[in-house]
């Protein structure tokens, strides 16, 4: 497997979600070679120990030493982490030369990893480990399952830098399956890159924790025991709409007095987002905590009484089923991955401040609506469809598939 | 010989508009008046007239032999006069051929039998006045919002002078009797009972077009073999009205059946009848509900309506603002507070089996529970201001 980040080394949703992949393949009996084109400054074992006891046996991670940094400028909630690393948390574009250097770098070091190791499919992450699928199937023959969580049209909102977008359409073109996390995105891989609609399966996201195991008190908030809150988790940047939560607090702000807000994560837009919340009025009533990692995001949560995810684009949105899972409601973009199989959580046009300002407003002054979407929510991520052993089952299920439909050509195993 | 009586809720809702917490204080309408118009003329052309055509034809061909029950709530009279008077001349057409027993029921379509025993009267009593002005016939009968019936709703019907009262036939209440018969209400000997037999019922008002179900296709022969099979008196046969063009669409041959009902049972010896009828029949026995049981559900209960904490704290806020509205005496508020008692505003707040994605949601003009709960708040909200309440969430 072909990913691009595993944690501690993490920078938003796509390494909890390779994670969560790995771990529910590991339990439905499928070992996993994982190949990571990352800088590593921890150990392997820091990493595996996230996976689980009996899990070293089983999965191995290569790193491969690379400057790529899958999110470019933009830092996720655990930057914080990254930080502390001493890796580069400034304004290094994500486009500049260098990258499609470093792509093409670990490209060839990862394809002689492909030929050293045995394996029967080969499933690569994004289109930066796209060329490095498609090599490792030129060397072993093994089938290539391209493995899609977001294209550029979402990372840019328009068709984003050609170089990506080319290796994009042809890696997933190229590919004999691929796996899309939500329908949404299946839609624009077959609209954008014109991907046979047949090939593409819709995967969608599961999440490692069962309701149960999570005890549903709120955590103290530092503004008052009983003051309303509403947060925002995620990359401060364009895609993720953290100035449409700003202007949306401004006008909640006016309606419920009492509440405060919390904007957890950084990104391009900080900067302007501090200035833009002294300009409304709400200096004291927003707060920036920066990127918030492990024990600090879970505390945001439940300090919380309803985290809202104004993406314009979001190909899944993970953010949404952590914050049911740790019993918060949830406002959510309805064009979100998650929005397709979660029931339980509000849904709004992105673009629609005075709705959404209208459904925040009215959680926060409502107590039975907060707590029937908490308990609503939190069971209902406690579903199986929601667990990581579906996912992973319906992923080996595509990798039986692409098996079948490209026999062993006889290459190395 | 065995006695077919079959009855039809015909009842639409005042949808409320997606009312926001910012225009509370604004003097926006609270109604969907748009989506209430066209819900309504797309049913009375798909569902009221067809089918009342074709029951005034089978009344009239059958010399009045053939026999059924209507009861219509006020909102959806109202909203054929505002929208669609045709459909309305329609029912009068059908109801002047002499076939078609009138319910009594409250107006609103409401719950204020579970929350508000002077509201209840209010509107039982408003509604046979439409009734008997619309129509010209007095109801003797009567059904609760959703057949929601329990033991102490008996007397303070009798108390209103109605003779019998519809009720759903749940299993926990029958144990082990039969449905197919006229019962005596526990807590008033002299108010009588008619169960549905929900089996027969749902056979027609859920499953006719279900073709995973063996019964499939339903004939109005094969039907009428069931309804003649077993030892029952009478066969109590309660549908939504929609079921004929709406819920089961033309297409799925609901006409044809209905229409060679009358026939096909004739000819198995069975007869039809009315409520009233059957109200004069001697009780085989005794029902007692003690507690209310509704014809939703596999439950029976009341939990489509309030089953959740967003459900009981709205019902409890509206109805905590019912006294209040009566002794202000403002007919404008009391009317816009009576139609947000309509039953159907906490229905579409049902969260239950939503993370299934369920049947409640099919018919709720909101995309969630949620929605729902929050429009109609902001909605209560204003109407609290505008009744200069402070009553607080």
């Amino acid at each position: 497997m072909f990913g691009w980040e595993f944690p501690p080394h993490q920078a938003g949703g796509l390494a909890t979600a390779t994670v969560g992949l790995v771990k529910g393949l590991l339990r439905v009996g499928v070992d996993v070679t994982l190949v990571v084109p990352f800088p590593v400054s921890e150990s392997p074992v820091a990493g595996l120990r996230v996976i689980g006891a009996e899990a070293p046996t089983r999965l191995r991670v290569h790193r491969i030493p690379s400057p790529l940094d899958p999110y470019g400028t933009a830092q996720g909630y655990a930057d914080g982490i990254l930080s502390e690393r001493g890796r580069s948390g400034g304004e290094r574009s994500p486009y500049g030369g260098d990258l499609m250097a470093e792509v093409e770098r670990f490209t060839g070091l990862a394809a002689e990893i492909a030929a050293r190791e045995p394996h029967d499919v080969i499933d690569a992450h994004d289109w930066i480990t796209f060329q490095a699928g498609a090599m490792a199937r030129a060397q072993s023959g093994r089938p290539l399952v391209a493995h899609i969580h977001a294209i550029e049209f979402d990372r840019t909102g328009s068709d984003g830098n050609p170089q990506i977008a080319r290796r994009e359409r042809e890696g997933l073109t190229g590919a004999d399956r691929v796996i899309a996390n939500s329908h949404r995105l299946k839609r624009l891989c077959v609209d954008r890159y014109g991907v046979v609609a047949e090939k593409v399966d819709v995967i969608h996201w599961g999440i490692d924790g069962s309701p149960e195991g999570a005890p549903a008190e709120r955590a103290q908030a530092p503004f008052g025991p009983t003051t309303p809150i509403a947060l925002f988790l995620g990359r401060v940047t364009s895609q993720k709409g953290p100035d449409l939560f700003l202007e949306m607090a401004a006008r909640v702000a006016r309606l419920v007095p009492a509440a405060h807000f919390v904007m957890a994560g950084s990104g391009d837009l900080l900067g302007g987002l501090i200035e833009r919340a002294a300009e409304l009025g709400l200096a004291g009533r927003v707060h920036f905590t920066g990127g918030l990692g492990g024990a600090d995001v879970a505390r945001a949560f439940r300090m919380a009484d309803v985290c809202v995810m104004p993406s314009r684009s979001e190909p899944f949105g993970l953010v949404a089923l952590e914050s049911l899972l740790h019993g918060t409601p949830c406002v959510v973009a309805r064009e979100a991955g998650v929005a397709e199989v979660i029931r339980n959580a509000i849904k709004v046009d992105c673009w629609d401040l005075d709705e959404m300002t209208n459904q925040v407003a009215s959680i926060l002054r409502h107590r039975p609506l907060r707590d029937e979407l908490a308990d609503r929510g939190r069971r209902e991520v406690g579903l199986p469809r929601f667990s990581l052993d579906e996912p992973a089952r319906l992923t080996a299920a595509t990798y039986q598939a692409a098996t079948a439909s490209r026999p062993n050509q006889g290459a190395s195993r | 010989m065995t006695e077919i009586c079959l009855y039809a809720q015909v009842h639409q809702p005042f949808r409320l508009s997606r009312y926001r917490v910012f225009d509370i204080g604004t003097g926006r309408s609270y109604f969907d008046d748009e989506a209430n118009a066209r819900i309504l003329r797309r049913v009375a052309e798909k569902c009221y007239q067809p089918a009342n055509r074709l029951l005034a034809e089978l009344i009239r061909q059958t010399d009045g032999r053939f026999k059924v029950a209507l009861s219509l709530s006020g909102t959806v009279i109202e909203q054929m006069i505002a929208y669609a008077p045709e459909a309305l001349a329609s029912f009068q057409d059908l109801v002047a051929t002499g076939g078609v027993e009138l319910l009594g029921e409250t107006y609103h379509h409401s719950l204020a039998g579970l929350a508000d025993p002077i509201e209840f009267e209010a509107q039982v009593g408003r509604h046979r006045r439409l009734i008997e002005r619309t129509f010209g016939q007095r109801p003797h009968v009567f059904r609760n919002t959703e057949l929601i019936y329990w033991d102490d709703l008996a007397p303070l019907v009798a108390r209103l002078g109605y003779r019998a009262i519809l009720v759903e036939g749940a299993d926990r209440v029958l144990a082990g009797r039969s449905a197919d018969h006229v019962y005596a209400a526990a807590q008033a000997p002299q108010m009588r009972l008619l169960p549905r037999n929900y089996r027969l019922s749902d056979d027609v008002g859920f499953r006719f077009s279900e073709r995973s179900w063996d019964g499939w296709p339903l004939t109005a022969p094969k039907y009428a073999d069931w309804l003649a099979a077993g030892p029952g008196a009478s066969r109590h046969l309660f549908l939504d009205y929609e079921t004929f063009g709406e819920h089961q669409w033309e297409a799925t041959g609901i006409f044809e059946f209905l229409r060679a009902l009358p026939a096909a049972c004739e000819r198995r010896g069975l007869r039809f009848t009315h409520p009233s009828a059957l109200a004069r029949r001697a009780p085989v026995g005794e029902l007692a509900f003690n507690r209310p049981t509704s014809w939703a559900d596999q439950e029976r209960d009341t939990t489509a309506w309030l089953g959740n904490r967003i459900q009981d704290a709205a019902h409890e806020r509206l109805y905590r603002l019912g006294t209040t509205l009566r002794e202000l005496g403002d007919e404008a508020l009391l009317e816009d507070w009576r139609r947000l008692t309509t039953s159907d505003h906490v229905y579409y707040m049902c969260t239950k089996w939503f993370a299934d994605g369920d049947v409640h949601q099919y018919f709720s003009p909101f995309s969630s529970p949620y929605d729902a709960y929050i429009a109609f708040m902001n909605v209560l909200e204003d109407l609290e201001q505008r009744a200069g309440v402070v009553v607080g969430g």
